[in-house]
């Protein structure tokens, strides 16, 4: 369990240091650019990872099906969704309601158990759980948002 | 109206994106799934662009090469993705990306690294983090 949750650690902070490094190369590509030179270079160190650590057992893709290929849209869908959502809504609002719906997301996979994944069955401890983070979410982005207006209004 | 909804598919896309690479690489392996997925994308991306033209390539002349290869991480975020979610499920792993997350950015803002504007750290943050550890306990106990 451990090794498991030191992972999401690291590629949660990994998520963050990206969202900063893109942000920056947003404001000068534009959105679509810079998807397409994320995922290029994700595909890239992806590509060179796998090599290194598997060698030649990286390319025959023995059990390869067809809608594997097509998962990749998914990350499409992302930008898209985020990008229209971030415009319409304001970051905060934005962000907020995105981090609601991947947890609740997330509990609804672990307790339906689809796609031959474990299932963890649903208790009243986890909903609890998640309903306390998704609190903590939104005191942290409407918080500090309105400190920070407060503060722009008073210097 | 609207954008909530955008929002609302944007996270769930999300968590379905780490569900499905789980999957993919129970199949072919955690590399080979990644690096199938991100090409795909990385495809379609680029096709949108042709299309829309909302783009400008020559704008990376601009942005220092260390923010031009961020997307490289994406490589080790999708295999401890992964990784996790197979070993301590979707919603442990999930909480746990998040909070860790926002620390880090929080981390940067208030210090300004990266040329960022400083941001100072206030309670609310502290509260909103504190807050999302004590359910990610509750969630496991």
């Amino acid at each position: 369990m451990i090794a498991g949750l030191l992972l999401a650690l690291i590629s949660g902070s990994l998520v963050g240091l990206q969202n900063i490094f893109n942000r920056k190369v947003n404001e000068r590509m534009g959105s679509w650019a810079t998807t397409a030179l994320v995922l290029g270079m994700g595909f890239a160190a992806s590509l060179t990872f796998g090599l290194i650590f598997e060698g030649k057992r990286m390319l025959p893709l023995h059990n390869m099906q067809p809608w594997y290929s097509f998962s990749g849209l998914i990350g499409v869908g992302v930008v898209i969704c985020l990008v229209q959502g971030v415009r319409l809504l304001g970051p905060t609002y934005a962000v907020s309601i995105v981090l609601t719906s991947q947890l609740g997301f997330a509990l609804l996979w672990d307790s339906l158990g689809w796609f031959g994944l474990d299932k963890i069955p649903f208790t009243y401890n986890q909903l609890i759980g998640v309903l306390v983070i998704v609190g903590g979410i939104l005191v942290f982005k409407f918080g500090s948002e309105r400190e920070n207006r407060n503060f722009a209004a008073t210097s | 109206m609207k954008g909530i909804l955008f929002a609302f598919l944007g996270g769930a896309f999300i968590t379905l994106q780490g569900v499905a690479n789980s999957r993919i690489s129970q199949g072919i392996g955690t590399w080979q799934a990644a690096t199938i997925t991100q090409l795909t994308g990385f495809i379609m991306a680029l096709l949108i662009l042709l299309v829309v033209r909302d783009g400008n390539w020559q704008g990376y002349k601009q942005v220092k090469p260390l923010y031009l290869s961020g997307g490289a991480l994406a490589a080790v975020i999708i295999f401890g993705n992964v990784t996790a979610i197979q070993q301590i499920g979707v919603t442990f792993t999930i909480s746990a990306v998040l909070i860790a997350q926002l620390c880090l950015t929080l981390l940067i803002e208030s210090n300004g690294w990266f040329g960022l504007a400083k941001r100072k750290m206030r309670l609310p943050q502290f509260i909103g983090i504190g807050m999302m550890i004590t359910g990610v306990l509750i969630l496991k106990f």
